[in-house]
């Protein structure tokens, strides 16, 4: 029965990643309004503060927040530092920290709304026939500093200077401000709000024409380009900042002799990570690494690449399971096309 | 045969309904006026755009580390304010915060979350509360509905729910509310609304004691913001005023719930700037749509 309804680990993460998306875009319409509050506000994926009805709320506003109003004003009050600094950002960081050891970046790659938007959008730009635009091992490295740009200067610096009063106020939440999530997130609510920007400074319109337009941009480049935004997430860097200290792993061999002329895993990995077919062991998983294990999926040999919880293996390659997984999808996720038979018994596709 | 493609259809809605205030027989917010106790008369302070008891937060100080938040009864004979917090297991999940001259401090270091306040007067045969809600960013909060639901007085108005952080009441939205009495539901109880930007309306409870909370849209469009801090953002906002009245075997129970609301969501926004720079942005990832020749052959570029 379980084997019917979830062949493949893809099938699995995506109800997951669904049902992740009504907790986290309409979780509070459906288990209450306070949810939010019994649940965390330091949940480590795009789910937005800005949507009324949301069950969880992302970490990085609670960052924003802490930073903007007690770290920048106790660095002016410095006596006050313990009680008033200190306690509340090791408590934050702690909750976020809770959830994180136990799926580590699993939450980028099954859990945050923005995440799974972008991959329908991508399955659609498949059906549509759009091309897939990817980044080579020699580009790649050009976009990878963005996230940690994004962190260091949005996440952080902005709210710490605001609350020491260097910059202005309407750079307290800076990220939220541009983040798509906030527009796609709320849009899926029905509510038209954050997509109408802000005029009430030229600090706020600029922003919000910031967001906005990165918005567009996501949602038009993802039908051609896996998880635009992922690649330049503040959370991605976050989350990888934590990454090590947490059990659950993306673990491949030390070495492997076909990996060389392979890179089946490559073509599969939604992130670019070429490093999961050229490196082994620890230097497989990479920073930006979402742990959705479609490199596992896609791997042909036994038990090359593994996801593994306190050493325990969770999920491993293996040869059967490749066989299956391509017949449904290829690796750059272009689903076989189902052939819907109009006499009784099973649904083949194309291919058979 | 083949499937046709998934189409997604993002709604955009916008609701906005115009009720006209209404002006209405007014409960007798007055009543019970009090003797001629100066402490007492002092800590009665008179908030001029309501005759109804208030609770009014003012939070004073530059910033987070300054900041004193003092609550002060206006319309209204309190020597305490009642302080109920959302987490009842709390040895200190009910407190009263002594009345001063300036009104009663409230720690914020102290509880975390959403806190029911009530200031109540009992002169002879009428029983007044003022009520507000106020939450406490300090700590995390828990479910408050519990809280909410316990009685704290005869007559109650309750919210349904309360508006959760990072939230408020504004112009053009509907809260639902529960009137109560002795714990039960009251229905086709009239409460009245007064907003400090002069509205005035009524609404009627239903057989559950639920009524809908129309907030007016009476911001000015010329009026300016306040004074931006730190905490308000610089935000624009006024006071509303819910309040009814019950008469039972010769007592009489007048109760009010304050709050602060802002100017509707779309005030100092623009949608369609918005969505032009959401198109421009569409704009630019267009070319990527575009089909390189050797993808036309039916190959996947690796190339970005």
């Amino acid at each position: 029965m379980l084997k019917t309804l979830f062949p493949t680990l893809g099938r699995v993460r995506f109800t997951v990643q669904i049902l992740m998306l009504f907790l986290t875009v309409y979780g509070g319409a459906l288990l209450g309004s306070y949810t939010v509050d019994r649940i965390s506000q330091a949940l480590p994926a795009l789910s937005c503060a800005y949507d009324k009805t949301t069950g969880d709320h992302c970490i990085l506003i609670v960052n924003q927040h802490l930073l903007h109003h007690r770290v920048g004003e106790a660095l002016v009050n410095a006596q006050n530092f313990t009680l008033k600094v200190f306690i509340p950002v090791v408590m934050s960081v702690g909750i976020f920290f809770m959830f994180f050891f136990f799926l580590n970046k699993m939450f980028c790659g099954w859990v945050c709304p923005l995440g799974t938007v972008q991959e329908l959008l991508y399955r659609i730009g498949r059906r549509l026939g759009r091309p897939l635009n990817r980044f080579n091992p020699k580009n790649v490295g050009r976009v990878r500093p963005v996230k940690w740009l994004m962190l260091l200067v949005l996440v952080l610096a902005l709210p710490v200077m605001a609350g020491m009063g260097v910059v202005s106020n309407e750079l307290g939440d800076p990220f939220c401000q541009v983040c798509p999530s906030r527009i796609a997130t709320t849009l899926l609510t029905a509510d038209s709000e954050q997509i109408a920007v802000r005029t009430s400074t030229t600090v706020n319109f600029a922003l919000g024409a910031l967001g906005n337009a990165m918005f567009g941009f996501i949602i038009i480049a993802a039908l051609a380009a896996r998880q635009p935004f992922c690649r330049i997430c503040p959370l991605l860097s976050w989350n990888a900042l934590f990454q090590k200290l947490s059990p659950m792993r993306l673990v491949k061999k030390d070495a492997h002799e076909k990996c060389e002329k392979c890179g089946v895993c490559e073509k599969a990995c939604p992130m670019d990570i070429h490093e999961i077919g050229t490196q082994f062991g620890k230097k497989a998983f990479h920073e930006d690494c979402t742990l959705c294990g479609r490199c596992a999926e896609y791997c042909p040999d036994d038990d090359v690449i593994q996801i593994k919880f306190f050493g325990i293996r969770l999920f491993g390659s293996s040869r059967e399971y490749y066989k299956k997984r391509v017949k449904l999808e290829t690796p750059e996720g272009t689903q076989k096309k189902r052939v819907i038979s109009i006499h009784p018994g099973k649904p083949k596709t194309e291919n058979e | 045969m083949k499937n046709n493609g998934i189409l997604i259809v993002l709604v955009l809605l916008a609701v906005s309904t115009a009720q006209a205030a209404e002006t209405a027989t007014r409960p007798s917010a007055t009543m019970g006026e009090p003797g001629h106790d100066h402490a007492a008369m002092m800590r009665k302070a008179k908030t001029s755009w309501t005759l109804y008891p208030t609770l009014k937060v003012r939070m004073s100080g530059d910033s987070r580390a300054t900041q004193v938040i003092t609550l002060a009864p206006q319309n209204i004979v309190a020597d305490v304010i009642e302080d109920y917090s959302n987490d009842l297991n709390d040895e200190k999940a009910h407190s009263k915060l002594p009345v001063g001259m300036g009104g009663a401090k409230f720690d914020r270091s102290a509880k975390g979350g959403f806190h029911m306040l009530a200031a109540r007067e009992e002169n002879g045969a009428n029983v007044r509360v003022a009520s507000t809600v106020y939450y406490n960013g300090e700590r995390g909060a828990k479910n408050p509905t519990a809280m909410f639901m316990q009685q704290k007085h005869e007559l109650e108005i309750i919210p349904q729910p309360q508006p959760r952080e990072h939230s408020r009441y504004r112009a053009n939205e509907d809260w639902k509310f529960m009137v109560r009495l002795n714990g039960k539901p009251l229905s086709g109880q009239k409460v009245y609304l007064e907003t400090s930007n002069g509205s005035m309306s009524e609404f009627v409870s239903d057989a559950q004691g639920m009524f809908v909370m129309h907030v007016p849209d009476d911001f000015k469009a010329e009026e300016e913001g306040g004074q931006a801090s730190a905490h308000n953002h610089g935000r624009r906002g006024a006071d509303l005023v819910l309040a009814t009245e019950y008469v039972e075997q010769g007592k009489s129970y007048l109760t009010a719930l304050n709050s602060n609301y802002g100017p509707d969501a779309f005030d100092q926004r623009n949608l369609a700037k918005g969505a032009g720079f959401v198109l421009l942005g569409m704009l630019g990832a267009v070319p990527l749509l575009r089909k390189r020749k050797t993808e036309q052959k039916g190959e996947e570029s690796d190339n970005a």
